[in-house]
């Protein structure tokens, strides 16, 4: 028997008492799955720290769930509503499409634009053929009858292309030109090649139109005995203003669309223009057709936008300034933004305490890939507790089933270390269903600017570690800071980004402290600006972790569970967005790092980003400026100077990726460094966002910036701010079952900041008239 | 080895105890073996070849409309184009020049009766018919063998019983010639059938022998029965296509011509049959691979049946009409040395081709019934060329560019293999084969850097790493670690996790998203350190083989 497998997710991630949710669940080899709701504790299982720990909790959906195999629809395509089959073309036809193939030749065939049914052989459609080749093929039902092009499509290269199609001749021919121009292809002028053909065939036969058969631009319809209709065929690359005509189109009609991008003549059965309805605001999944039928395009698994059309003139860089130049729609072959599985379970959130739970489903063994955590975060019905985690989802979403111990080359330099991969990690390897991460790039090399976890978010589960790295990630190790508010007793409650994004300043105002998660590097407009609020209305702050408030991202207000970001000109990156494609199609603010969009993170955290290692990390030692009483409480019961020099993380509470203070790119300026880290190893090198020339020396054993400083600054309202500059703090926290000075140290700050009021030490503000 | 390192870092525990400092190699420059390699260790050749033949561009911007043979999407000629990569100028290559020879070679045919000498015309033209007729049968038991993959030996029985068939229905029906085609091909479908039963029984050698029988039986049937004429040594006496009033000569030429227009049709039902579905089915499932086609869902049984049902109503058409053509039918047909005889024109020819099937049959007929002044050394000399054929060529005549061409790359890797050095730089054979030609610097830096580091390889940075897997390293163990790490995923040795914090194990990643990684050893390792020394050995000693 096969292996037992079983994945799930759920409608939300976040939800208060007395939501309706539902679960979909995945499995392989089992029908039958133990389903216990829990709460998730300490999600860690270093021999270090008090190993993985979960309260299983008495409901109503624990038991066995039916459950069975579910098919994930993959890849980007348009689907057009057609209720009166104007597309079901009987008679001369010509189909016209700007393409910039990313993928061709490489033994797959892509649809372009068409109504063809592969099972069935019928219809008719515009592809690139298995060899790269643009292939316009008819299909009567038995039999498919085709014609190729001369010379193969070259990847990268912006072509206009056709296939008109004469019932009364039966002749069908095929239009290929480049439409290559300085700015918008991998090639300019000088490369002696010439992209033309124009070949014309005798077909056997017309098409059958199926009345079944959808039409498609960048897919077609396909039939499987289990899952029964899906599309394949898929599309990598740009298309661009596709068209179809109910005639067929003679060379020179083609060549004044190929100029002019507008339809010509009469004829015109659908436009799609896809640079209109372009907003300052970015653009939907909608594509105009300017036609007269209106057969408006929809995008399947949210196809990139506001990507460089056929005529990018390299003046502009924005969809803003140019819509016209921006009617590129990107396809991805292996996009997944949504698995769409049937509802295995629906669930109304009982009155649970605020925190973290998760359904744990087992089926077979219940070990490894046959158990599963659907994790969900259970906000408080009303807020009553002073303290509130808030979980970084925007980030769980950006590393979401990353490849990168698997895919990448530079893992293992970066990290200083040969991977630990798990079967998860190959799961995902294995299966495009479960989609990708920010991290990682699609088949033809282009990065992932799209996420979602409307999908089994394999990582973001407890007991989950990072294979590149060795030690846990993001969520599992998030809850090694939970773990630690719980051991101590605190009253706490939790939010996540979704919330924050949603509800703004709202979210945070009912509580006096909000504590981050150990990296919470994505963060939208909203998000930073409600923050930012909140800590100028008097909240207290306490980041802790590492290279946070990083990369500006985005999400549609009626679509939270997919988030876009685009990675470009600076900063530490796994991928470079594409000349042009820079800004945010969600919200059409520029992309990037949000240092270079003039908030870097020092000026609301005190700290930001300076380096990462991932293979050592290191203790704190007291700054002199601790001894100030303005910040001296914090080491009450702390002996020594050196704190932290034991963890979870490579046995360091100072490391894995770390920030430090920089007054020139905007800490405050009554900012006090309370503790540092130092001599971190050679892997700990400066991030690229600092570096502009290169010189010898800009490593750990180097650099004197190269360090995880612990900031404290106040805020107004009696507000404060403090920062550990290191994602290994909360890794060090549950070392010794939680009894540590870091342990201890946090302890003192978080007595302290959750109790309104005046701060410790908020006297000590005269001039020192010292006589030392 | 005295070098001794100390750790940079050693200064940010004050309280601790210094630690000991690490025995490490000494210095040694990483420019050392940039600076003692000068040159290639092999001979350097220029490579590149003339073209000395015409290549037609591409169509660029005209119109290029192509046509089909009706009523199939085949175009007339299999003409691919493709940039030329040196160039970038498109060029076009005729694919497929098959169809080019049928059409010199049937033009050729056409015009050779007038090119026999008057002296020789009665023997060269009967000889051509023979051809015509032999070649017909040979392409239709090519598809029995090559296509269908039944090593059937019947085949001229098959003719035989259509011939014998024919001639006794014409002669006791008094039926006219055209007819005769057709009862033939009806009596080779039942004969088919009836052969047929046992194929889906029998495989391979012992399925032939049973043939063999079926030859043999319809021989001695054919010599002891009374109404099949075995006292006049056949059963002749039936109608004929040729009109008897013409001169001999007209005759000649008519019968010379009419069987050679069986080889178009036979041609027509070859290409129908070996080209269509039934032969694209019958090609995912060849000798010893049936299985796994089985398995996949193809049903390459009944596919089997029907070619050679087919085949075999074609082969009986022919059997009819080689009645009309000679009047009647002879013994002869099933006798052992003509299919022998058949069997060496497939095999000189090349299995599994129609060119083969056609131009084997044409030299052995010509040795047969040309070369009749040689006598019975004819039927050495064929015995002779299928021996050689047999034994030097892989798959007979047509065979041969293949065979060249594989003995070719076989020299050209020999070569490689003396000249090259393994894991060294790109000779410019290679390098005009690499697209990307920033391979070809990689590969001479790393092998720079790999005969560099082999130099850094000793015990001393060995004990360095396994006493600390992670973090700073001394120079020389540093350099050899990002090495290491920097390589390309292919390959590449990761940690896999059986039990954590308990049980790993060693595998090496596909580089192809899809593929998991592939487990190298069984060994199992405690601790993540252990592991990650192990897979530092394991990379040591990949080094140091290269």
């Amino acid at each position: 028997m096969a292996e037992v497998k079983v994945f799930g997710y759920c409608n939300k991630l976040t939800v208060k008492p007395g939501d309706a949710m539902t679960f979909h669940v995945h499995a392989d080899g089992a029908s039958t799955a133990e389903a216990q709701l829990v709460r998730l504790i300490h999600g860690d299982e270093h021999p270090a720290g008090p190993g993985f720990v979960e309260q299983e909790i008495a409901c109503d959906i624990n038991g066995p769930w039916e459950v069975r195999k579910q098919f994930t629809q993959v890849g980007n395509y348009l689907t057009v509503d057609d209720p009166q089959s104007k597309l079901a073309l009987n008679g001369s036809f010509t189909l016209t499409a700007y393409i910039f193939p990313t993928l061709p030749g490489e033994g797959q065939r892509q649809s372009i634009i068409g109504r063809w049914d592969i099972y069935k052989v019928a219809g008719f459609g515009l592809s690139i053929g298995p060899d790269g080749h643009l292939n316009f093929g008819m299909g009567d039902g038995e039999d498919n009858d085709y014609l190729n092009a001369e010379v193969p499509l070259l990847k990268n290269i912006w072509y206009f292309v056709a296939a008109s199609y004469d019932a009364r001749t039966g002749k069908a021919t095929l239009y290929q030109e480049g439409v290559i121009n300085r700015y918008n292809s991998i090639w300019g002028k000088v490369v002696p090649i010439d992209y033309r053909s124009h070949v014309r065939e005798t077909l056997r036969f017309k098409a059958e139109n199926l009345a079944e058969t959808p039409f498609l631009i960048g897919g077609a319809r396909d039939w499987h005995e289990l899952r029964g209709p899906f599309v394949a065929q898929t599309f990598s690359g740009k298309i661009d203003r596709p068209a179809v005509f109910d005639r067929a189109l003679s060379r020179e009609e083609l060549d004044r669309i190929r100029d002019t991008a507008r339809p010509a003549g009469d004829g015109v059965v659908a436009f799609w223009d896809t640079a209109a309805g372009y907003t300052d605001t970015g653009i939907g999944d909608t594509i105009t057709d300017i036609g007269p039928n209106k057969l408006h395009a929809t995008g399947f698994n949210r196809p990139v936008r506001a990507q460089t059309g056929h005529n990018w003139s390299g003046r502009n860089d924005c969809f803003r300034m140019a819509p016209q130049e921006y009617g590129g729609i990107e396809f991805h072959s292996d996009a997944v933004m949504d698995c769409r599985w049937p509802v295995t379970r629906s669930y109304t959130v009982p009155a649970l305490k605020s925190g973290c739970y998760a359904i744990r489903l087992r089926a077979g063994d219940g070990h490894g890939l046959s158990e599963e955590y659907i994790p969900f975060f259970v906000r408080a019905a009303t807020p009553k507790a002073r303290i509130a985690f808030l979980f970084p989802t925007a980030s769980y979403l950006a590393y979401a089933n990353e490849h990168l111990s698997l895919d990448a080359q530079m893992a293992q330099p970066i990290a200083g270390q040969p991977p630990i991969i798990t079967e998860t990690d190959i799961e995902l390897y294995q299966t495009p269903d479960f989609g990708l991460s920010t991290y990682d790039h699609h088949n033809d090399d282009a990065g992932v600017c799209y996420t979602s976890y409307l999908r089994p978010v394999l990582n973001m589960r407890p007991k989950s570690r990072l294979a590149s790295m060795g030690i846990t990630w993001q969520f599992a190790a998030d809850l090694s800071i939970t773990g630690w508010l719980e051991s101590q007793g605190y009253d706490f409650e939790v939010i996540t980004d979704e919330d924050l994004h949603r509800d703004g300043l709202d979210a945070l105002k009912p509580y006096t402290l909000v504590i981050s998660g150990s990296h919470p590097e994505y963060y939208s407009e909203r998000m930073l600006d409600a923050t930012e609020d909140f800590m100028a209305g008097g909240g207290r702050y306490i980041y802790m972790g590492g290279n946070g408030y990083y990369w500006n991202v985005a999400f549609r207000d009626d679509e939270l569970h997919i988030m876009e970001t685009r990675k470009l000109d600076s900063g530490m990156r796994a991928w470079n967005a594409r000349p042009g494609e820079h800004y945010l199609c969600t919200t059409g603010m520029k992309g990037g790092l949000w240092k270079n969009l003039g908030r870097p993170p020092q000026k609301s955290m005190g700290v930001g980003f300076i380096s990462q290692g991932f293979e050592s990390a290191r203790p704190y030692r007291r700054m002199p400026d601790s001894w100030h009483r303005r910040a001296s409480w914090m080491f009450k019961d702390i002996e020594g100077e050196i704190f932290g020099d034991f963890g979870l993380a490579h046995e360091g509470a100072a490391g894995i990726e770390i920030d430090c203070y920089n007054l020139n790119l905007g800490t405050p300026p009554h900012t006090l460094i309370v503790a540092s880290s130092g001599g971190h190893s050679d892997n700990y090198m400066l991030v690229s966002e600092e570096t502009l020339y290169t010189f010898p020396g800009m490593t750990g054993t180097y650099d004197y910036r190269i360090r995880a400083d612990i900031t404290y600054f106040t805020t107004p309202n009696d507000g404060a701010c403090l920062s550990t500059g290191s994602i290994a703090f909360g890794q060090a926290l549950p070392f010794n079952n939680f009894d540590n000075n870091i342990s201890q140290f946090l302890k003192n700050v978080v007595d302290a900041f959750s109790t309104p009021g005046k701060l410790p030490g908020w006297l000590w503000s005269a001039e020192e008239k010292q006589w030392r | 080895m005295t070098g001794l390192w100390k750790d940079p870092l050693a200064a940010f525990d004050p309280e601790k105890p210094a630690p000991p400092d690490v025995v490490t190699n000494d210095y040694l420059a990483p420019s050392t073996v940039w600076d003692e390699t000068k040159s290639f260790k092999a001979k350097m050749y220029p490579v590149g070849r003339l073209r000395y033949y015409r290549k037609w561009p591409g169509h660029g911007g005209d119109l290029w409309t192509r046509w089909r043979w009706w009523p199939t999407r085949r175009r007339v000629l299999d003409i691919s184009s493709a940039y030329n990569p040196r160039t970038l100028k498109v060029q076009k290559t005729i694919d497929d020049k098959r169809p080019i020879w049928w059409v010199l070679g049937f033009i050729a045919l056409a015009l050779a009766p007038l090119f026999i000498p008057e002296t020789r015309q009665n023997a060269m033209l009967p000889a051509g018919a023979i051809f015509g007729l032999y070649a017909s049968i040979n392409l239709i038991w090519m598809l029995i063998i090559g296509t269908a993959g039944i090593f059937s030996l019947a085949s001229y029985a098959v003719v035989g019983a259509g011939a014998y068939a024919s001639t006794y229905f014409a002669m006791q029906l008094g039926l006219p010639w055209f007819v005769m085609p057709l009862i033939g091909g009806a009596v080779g479908l039942v004969f088919g059938v009836a052969i047929a039963l046992p194929a889906t029984r029998l495989e391979g050698f012992y399925y032939s022998l049973l043939t063999l029988g079926v030859v043999e039986l319809c021989r001695v049937y054919v010599l002891q029965s009374r109404q099949l004429g075995n006292a006049t040594g056949g059963l002749y006496g039936g109608p004929s296509y040729i009109p008897e009033h013409w001169d001999e000569y007209s005759q000649l030429l008519l019968g010379y011509y009419a069987c050679n227009f069986m080889i178009v049709l036979a041609l027509i039902l070859y290409r129908f049959v070996n080209g269509k579905q039934l032969g694209r089915v019958l090609r995912m499932a060849p000798e010893k691979r049936e299985a796994f086609a089985e398995a996949t869902g193809v049903n390459y049984r009944a596919a089997r049946i029907k070619v050679f049902l087919i085949s075999s109503a074609a082969l009986g058409f022919i059997g009819g009409f080689y009645a009309t053509h000679f009047k009647g039918a002879s013994p002869n047909l099933f006798t052992f040395d003509t299919m022998l005889l058949g069997l060496a024109m497939l095999v000189v020819g090349g299995i599994g081709r129609a060119e083969g099937a056609v131009v084997g049959t044409l030299i052995v007929v010509f040795i047969d019934r040309v070369l009749l002044d040689l006598g019975p050394l004819r039927l050495i000399l064929i015995g002779l060329i299928m021996m050689a054929v047999v034994l030097w060529l892989r798959n007979g005549i047509f065979g041969i560019k293949a065979q060249f061409r594989g003995w070719r790359d076989k020299k050209k890797s020999e070569a490689r293999s003396t000249r090259a050095e393994k894991g060294g730089e790109m000779l410019p054979e290679e390098a005009a084969e690499t697209r990307n030609k920033d391979l070809v610097y990689f590969r001479r830096f790393d092998k720079m850097q790999r005969d560099f580091l082999k130099k850094l390889i000793t015990p001393e940075i060995i004990e360095e790493h396994r006493n600390k897997p992670l973090g700073q390293h001394s120079e020389a163990l540093e350099r050899v670690m990002t090495y290491f790490r920097r390589a390309p995923q292919t390959e590449k040795y990761a940690i896999t996790v059986i039990k954590p914090f308990e049980a790993y194990r060693i595998v090496a990643l596909s580089g192809t998203r899809g593929v998991a990684p592939r487990l190298v050893e069984d060994r199992i390792y405690k601790t993540p350190n252990e592991a990650y020394h192990a897979l530092f050995m394991r990379r040591v000693q990949d080094l140091l083989e290269s």
